[in-house]
């Protein structure tokens, strides 16, 4: 059977892209979107309906977090590069995590390469992030204090 | 009044078009200045996907772009945009290439082990 989240996903996802909002068009995209849900077989995990509003304020919040985390690196790594004597001390720092799923980690990883000056090359078999940082001169620390907001947002969302 | 809002979106626009195409050059400049491949990833992946969402918006102003298509591709730009520089990462340190200047590298000491 095909699955409501993913039907609705690739219906919104389908219109945003069309931007063309009538009866003919909707129809289309529902249909289509029934195709493509179908095609892709998604898992049969139960999500309760009655978490989606908490989940949604807490995605939203999440959502601006990573905005503002964009521009911050954009300057930051820009303010880098334009400086003369170009000061960097690259170095890759080992940086644990404590996520259940799968999904987490992945989420968190990619919040950590969003961050100024941070990315994950190499993620371990017990779940620590090798990360490269322009500046590794602090320790995993003052790292680890910047995620650890991201991360509780992340499992809120996940849970 | 409705020309007064055209006015100022379209300086809203100009001024992404400046600003991003400003720092579009800043990663090109990033990808010249740094030494290796690991601190390059980061000029061109941050640098260049803030550049390229700044195009973007002033786009959906200025040009036939509609606002859910741009909406659309800044979204997948966030998403893939740090995805694509660890997966060229991962794949550089695999094949076993050197970083220049480095002060610490945790993960050499790891695969030691």
């Amino acid at each position: 059977m095909v699955s409501l989240r993913w039907l609705l996903l690739i219906s919104v996802l389908y219109l945003a892209l069309t931007a063309d909002f009538s009866v003919g068009n909707l129809l289309v995209g529902v249909l289509l979107s029934f195709g493509l849900a179908w095609l892709v077989h998604p898992s049969k995990e139960r999500v309760s309906w009655q978490s989606f509003p908490r989940r949604a304020w807490y995605f939203a919040r999440y959502i601006l977090l990573l905005v503002s985390d964009i521009i911050l690196s954009g300057v930051g790594v820009a303010r880098v590069v334009l400086t003369p004597s170009l000061p960097i001390n690259p170095g890759i720092i080992a940086i644990p995590t404590h996520c259940k799923s799968d999904f987490a980690q992945a989420l968190s990883a990619h919040a950590l390469t969003v961050t100024p000056g941070e990315m994950v090359v190499a993620i371990g078999e017990d779940g620590t992030m090798y990360t490269h940082c322009l500046d590794a001169t602090h320790g995993q620390e003052v790292i680890l204090e910047a995620q650890r907001l991201r991360r509780e947002l992340l499992e809120k969302i996940v849970e | 009044m409705e020309q007064m809002i055209d006015l100022v979106t379209q300086i809203i626009a100009l001024a992404a078009v400046i600003i991003g195409t400003l720092f579009a050059i800043v990663g090109v400049l990033g990808y010249f200045r740094l030494p290796d491949v690991y601190t390059r990833l980061h000029a061109t992946g941050k640098v260049g996907v803030f550049g390229v969402v700044l195009l973007l918006l002033a786009a959906v102003d200025l040009s036939l772009l509609g606002f859910g298509k741009g909406l659309v591709l800044i979204v997948l730009l966030m998403i893939f945009g740090p995805v694509a520089s660890h997966a060229i990462s991962a794949a550089a340190y695999r094949i076993g290439i050197p970083m220049k200047s480095a002060i610490r590298d945790d993960l050499a000491q790891a695969s030691d082990r």
